[in-house]
């Protein structure tokens, strides 16, 4: 059940194709309409909203909040499933309702544990409707010292950042093979997994716990890593031997029409 | 060697096959200046028989079903053994094949090759090459992939404008209201077996009104003639010419090598040409991708449709203008074939290639 919960979780937050395609497809929903030509404190939230992680992934209003998207009078009906905004403790749940696996490892951190007495929860750090995804620039200074010193925070960052780069451009490389009709379903269902697994350990704010499942990702990610390598040797091997092919036939078609001179001088001379 | 001579003595002996290869092939003369644009057929024949040849292939591995047939390829893509370059072989070998057509066609139009009570030649020639454009069209939706789906949506969509009867040639041609598994299993039925019979067929009769009305020699230098409209069928001799075997066989076989390397070219080092990504997505009926455009060369029609304020006079106008090409030979009688003695057609042959080249672009880029 938890683990279908994760996947669930998961697939909502990352399945940003199928999200940026909905989101150009789907109409305005009736909270978008209402609020986006409000001023002020009712306007704000759709105006943060817009270029937020959940925009571009095509989570909108109700997707948290709860109501009727598409009826102005039940918009806001608790009957419809309108449950309006969480108090600060209640926060981690509310986003936890999507982000399963993260909550897991919230709970467990320093973040968690102090909840109860204003400790950081998920808006602390993503914000609220203008929301941040995960990534290494969340972990700043500035940011940190709103609550804590920065060492540890430090810490953890420089745990991160050598798996983070090694993420990098790893989509679109399998992109890349795609378009060569290389089948990367497997390869980024794996990959998938390890950056749900890498944003999850963020989320726990132990160096200890960073540094081990940091090095395991970045062991896996090396695995895929080599089966693209192994797939750009066979397309430079390919590249090769259609090479030579390509250059028999055209040395082969210039000689058939060198021979075709030939018969050409002797039709000539008849 | 001496058992293929002992197999050719004993077939010779039995059919007497050396007589009919010296009088059909070695016999066979060509007119002297014919030039590199008549080997187009050879080329043509070989890339037909490749598809015939991978085709066979595919089908081994190949499931024609909604639920199946995109992994199939898949599979044949990535762990058939060089299931990847029969594929490609099959699919690039297709946007040659157009190529190749149109060229054929071109030159064929420039040259006015179709006088001379050419009618029928013609004739088969322009449904072999929309019988061509069906195979293409049927062979897009079998990969099930989101381009074949969509591109075959949004083709299928079009008939719609026709008054009264539109809705009923839709579901037709679809199977049902919508592209699905029912249109997959009509498409594949037609693509492997009703068009490459008629294609068969056709060439068949193509090749024969070429032979039995004898070539069409090229409108250019001393040996011109103008054409003839005889009361009585006559063969086109030419005498003094040039044997098709070996003379003119080797320059066949020249350009023939010349266009699979072309063809081996685009497959090894530009194997995405003919592929955008949506090609590699399985099929979604419910998500639609952005910017869904046809082949290369279904383009002008595709942009034809969305010039004029309705589809139905597009269609209108495609349809005018494909019929006009059709009666060509019916229509386009006097003797004159040089180019430079028909300024008007001439000046209307490279005002077409440029209108269908220009909105071909346009609807690449609208």
């Amino acid at each position: 059940m938890k683990r279908g919960l994760l996947f669930v979780s998961v697939a909502l937050f990352w399945l940003l194709p199928v999200g940026l395609a909905l989101a150009a497809e789907m109409p305005e929903t009736v909270c978008l309409q209402c609020h986006g030509g409000q001023a002020g404190p009712l306007g704000a939230p759709v105006k943060a909203w817009q270029g937020s992680v959940h925009q571009r992934n095509g989570i909108f209003c109700h997707d948290c909040h709860g109501g009727d998207p598409a009826d102005f009078a039940n918009a806001m009906s608790p009957a419809r499933g309108f449950v309006g905004a969480p108090e600060h403790a209640a926060v981690p749940e509310f986003c936890g309702r999507c982000h399963v696996g993260v909550l897991a490892d919230y709970r467990e951190s320093l973040h968690g544990v102090k909840l109860a007495q204003g400790g950081a929860q998920c808006v602390t750090c993503h914000g609220s409707h203008a929301v941040k995804e995960t990534s290494l620039e969340l972990i700043n200074e500035q940011s940190c010292t709103r609550c804590h010193d920065y060492g540890r925070a430090a810490q953890i960052k420089t745990a991160l950042a050598e798996t983070d780069a090694r993420f990098a451009g790893f989509g679109e490389e399998l992109e890349r093979l795609k378009k060569l009709g290389v089948s990367v379903a497997a390869a980024k269902g794996a990959l998938f997994d390890l950056r749900n697994r890498y944003h999850r350990v963020f989320h726990s704010f132990n160096v200890e716990k960073v540094r081990a499942e940091t090095g395991r990702i970045a062991s896996e990610l090396e695995k895929l890593r080599n089966e693209v390598a192994g797939h750009d040797a066979r397309f430079s091997q390919r590249k090769l031997w259609g090479g030579i092919v390509i250059g028999l036939l055209l040395v082969l078609g210039v000689v058939l029409l060198q021979v075709r001179h030939t018969y050409e001088e002797e039709e000539r001379d008849r | 060697m001496r058992l293929v001579n002992l197999l050719i003595d004993f077939v010779d002996r039995r059919l007497g096959v050396r007589e009919i290869f010296a009088r059909e092939l070695q016999g066979y003369l060509l007119p002297r200046n014919v030039n590199a644009w008549y080997t187009l057929g050879a080329v043509l024949i070989t890339l037909f028989s490749l598809q015939i040849l991978t085709g066979i292939l595919l089908l081994i591995y190949y499931v024609p079903h909604a639920d199946q047939a995109f992994a199939s390829v898949q599979r044949i893509t990535n762990e058939i053994p060089y299931g990847w370059l029969i594929r490609m072989l099959h699919a690039v070998g297709a946007n040659v094949i157009v190529i190749a057509l149109l060229l054929h066609m071109l030159s064929v139009l420039f040259m006015a090759g179709y006088k001379g009570r050419r009618e029928l030649t013609w004739l088969s020639g322009f449904i072999l090459f929309n019988l061509s454009m069906g195979l293409c069209l049927t062979g897009y939706l079998l990969p099930w992939s989101q381009l074949s789906f969509w591109a075959t949506t949004v083709a299928t969509e079009a008939p719609g404008a026709v008054p009264i009867v539109g809705d009923l040639i839709v579901e037709f041609l679809r199977g049902g209201a919508t592209v699905g598994n029912q249109t997959l299993g009509r498409f594949f039925a037609l693509h492997v077996v009703g068009m490459p019979l008629a294609l068969l067929g056709l060439i068949g009769l193509h090749l024969f009104c070429v032979k039995r009305r004898g070539i069409s020699p090229p409108p250019f230098g001393a040996d011109y003639r103008r054409s003839e409209l005889p009361d009585t069928f006559v063969y086109e001799k030419h005498p003094g010419g040039i044997p098709f075997f070996p003379n003119y066989v080797v320059k066949d076989a020249a350009v023939i090598c010349f266009f699979l390397a072309l063809l081996l070219g685009i497959i090894f080092f530009a194997p995405g040409l003919f592929f955008p990504p949506s090609a590699f997505d399985p099929a979604d009926p419910f998500v639609t991708p952005p910017g869904i455009k046809p082949e290369w060369y279904f383009l002008w029609a595709y942009q034809t449709l969305k010039i004029f304020p309705s589809e139905l006079i597009g269609l209108g106008v495609q349809g005018a203008f494909m019929t006009f090409l059709a009666l060509l030979p019916f229509i386009d009688r006097g003797p004159e074939r040089r180019p430079a003695r028909r300024p008007i057609f001439v000046t209307v042959f490279f005002l077409t290639l440029l209108i269908f080249l220009g909105i071909s672009v346009w609807g690449h880029y609208s």
